[in-house]
């Protein structure tokens, strides 16, 4: 076994991390959204489980950058309060045609975030430097990860979409409220799903053998992870090869990610044997 | 690595940033009250409800015992998790019983309290197993490391506090205290989503173009429900962070910080309501 040396501060810098999260997010967003236009189909909408994954990474670091500060409440409470501020800014979001939704949903999580940073840093006094910051990216996060979770399993990113449901049965088309990706709350489940995703992977790899790209793999690795149940949610909006596309791109990313973790788990430990049965001493 | 120390939470007040704050939440109440109270009074008493409901979050949660990691090896006194689970517990499990409420239209003042009376059951239940589990599973008493008597029976608790902890345990005060925090918590959130619900299901039929009120309401109920969930924990963690952490309930010195915290959930409350009310009525 070869041990890596390598510095622990350092790694991809934190700016990079977010124009690079941010751009992949909103560009998988419009891709899966112009392409399933452009062809009339729901084939595309994996795309939005992507731009989820490219938030998640983005927002693995933020939470990092933060929590490096000791905030004394845990790890899981900025997922939580990133899911929180981005529904809000999301489902504002969705008002608006499916251009313009992405950029309206960005500038309203940033204005809430924003806010919400300056009461947490300035009123309730937690001075630490990047909480404002923080606060500001975790809820465009949040709201680019609902967002991409949404597109993924109905394929729209409109409120009267995401509102209603129509289905055709021996000829009829019947349209109803019910069954929908709000009216069901898949929205909640959407909601869980991307807050734990977002605060597992520091929460587990954080301590001394802390590495940046450990960490970043490991939440690719959890936004693959909660996008194969999205793609079997999907199964209720989406036709059949729709879906197929989905839980295959879903299964193969976590497969890749899953196992490239490993590796880097490997690497980083320091020392790791492979589990064999116990033996039983001779003479017993 | 660099780990820096912990935050104390700074002591005091920034005079600057309190006035802003109130002045961004007068700025919000009052255009909403010029844009939208002659056309529809809802939209106005909602974002005020909402404002109310999420005030009420953040006080309750510097009521509820919260310990971590520290309470789990019996170095701290409380219930051994973060706030964030802890208020989110008490406040779904008071939003179920509201919304049950609700549905069977028991009226405003009943709705909210049964929402109240759920975060508190599940506080109160939660509270008596933790004592439970501490008591005859781990074997250390009930002591307050913050208070030499109890500030409710007048027991003395110095006596019964291990050297080098800060207490262990849940002591008496600190029960009640989680019952406290769970009920205004459930009333806070319970009372979200009641007014979200009523701007909702008014207008929501004509946004989706439905033909009646009825058939919109799984989308109302939705809606509602999810947004108050995200305030509530935006308001939960919000009063998380002015504790930082770990608190004994209100004889904890801690519990003096709450004005920071009701100065930061009206802000916090005030923008995050008017962006969820105009989700449908914009």
């Amino acid at each position: 076994m070869t041990v890596k040396v390598e510095k622990i501060e350092g790694g991809t810098p934190h700016n990079t991390l977010m124009w690079a999260g941010l751009i992949a997010s909103l560009v998988c967003i419009y891709l899966g959204a112009g392409l399933n236009l452009a062809f009339s189909a729901y084939t595309f909408s994996f795309f939005g489980g992507l731009a989820a994954v490219a938030a998640i990474v983005w927002g693995s670091n933020t939470i990092k950058t933060l929590c490096s500060y000791g905030i004394g409440t845990g790890v899981p409470s900025v997922g939580m309060i990133s899911l929180g501020s981005g529904v809000i800014a999301m489902l504002i979001a969705t008002r608006f045609n499916w251009w313009l939704a992405p950029i309206v949903l960005v500038i309203v999580a940033v204005i809430i975030g924003a806010i919400i940073g300056y009461m947490a840093n300035d009123v309730i006094m937690m001075k630490i430097p990047v909480m404002r910051r923080s606060m500001t990216e975790v809820a465009v996060i949040g709201a680019l990860m609902l967002m991409g979770f949404a597109q993924m399993a109905t394929s729209t990113y409109s409120l009267v979409g995401l509102a209603s449901t129509s289905s055709t049965l021996l000829g009829v088309t019947t349209s109803g409220f019910g069954g929908s990706f709000i009216g069901a709350s898949i929205i909640a489940v959407a909601f869980i799903l991307g807050a734990i995703a977002v605060q597992h992977p520091f929460n587990a790899t954080l301590g001394p053998s802390w590495k940046q790209d450990r960490m970043l793999m490991l939440a690719a690795e959890c936004g693959f992870l909660s996008m194969i149940p999205v793609a079997f949610m999907s199964i209720a909006y989406l036709s059949l090869p729709a879906v197929i596309v989905s839980i295959v791109v879903s299964l193969a990313g976590w497969y890749y990610t899953y196992n490239q973790y490993l590796c880097l788990s490997q690497r980083d430990a320091a020392a790791w044997l492979d589990a064999k049965p116990i033996r039983e001493p001779e003479g017993h | 690595m660099t780990v820096t120390p912990k935050p104390t939470g700074g002591v005091g007040m920034n005079p600057v940033a309190n006035a802003l704050s109130i002045l961004l939440l007068i700025a919000i109440v009052v255009a909403t009250y010029i844009l939208y109270y002659a056309a529809s009074p809802l939209v106005f008493m909602a974002l005020v409800a909402v404002i109310i409901g999420g005030v009420l979050v953040g006080f309750g949660v510097h009521f509820v015992p919260v310990g971590g990691a520290p309470a789990a090896m019996g170095q701290a006194p409380g219930i051994a998790t973060g706030v964030a689970m802890l208020a989110a517990g008490s406040g779904l499990a008071g939003l179920f019983g509201g919304a049950f409420a609700i549905n069977s239209n028991l009226g405003f003042f009943t709705s909210i309290v049964a929402g109240g009376i759920g975060g508190a059951l599940m506080m109160a239940i939660t509270c008596l197993f933790v004592t439970l589990i501490y008591t005859y599973g781990m074997g250390i008493p009930s002591a307050s490391g913050k208070v030499k008597v109890d500030p409710i029976t007048g027991d003395s608790q110095v006596e019964y506090k291990s050297q080098g902890t800060e207490g262990h345990g849940l002591p008496f005060s600190s029960f009640v205290g989680g019952v406290i925090g769970g009920f205004l918590g459930g009333l806070g959130g319970t009372l979200i989503y009641y007014e979200l619900l009523m701007v909702y299901e008014a207008k929501l039929p004509a946004l989706l173009s439905a033909a009646s009120a009825s058939a919109v309401a799984p989308v109302a109920i939705s809606l509602a429900g999810i947004f108050a969930v995200g305030m509530f924990l935006v308001n939960a963690v919000l009063a998380a962070y002015n504790i930082t952490g770990t608190t004994e309930g209100f004889h904890d010195p801690k519990f003096g910080r709450f004005p920071r915290a009701i100065i930061a959930c009206l802000a916090a409350s005030a923008v995050c309501g008017i962006v969820a009310i105009l989700v449908a009525a914009l």
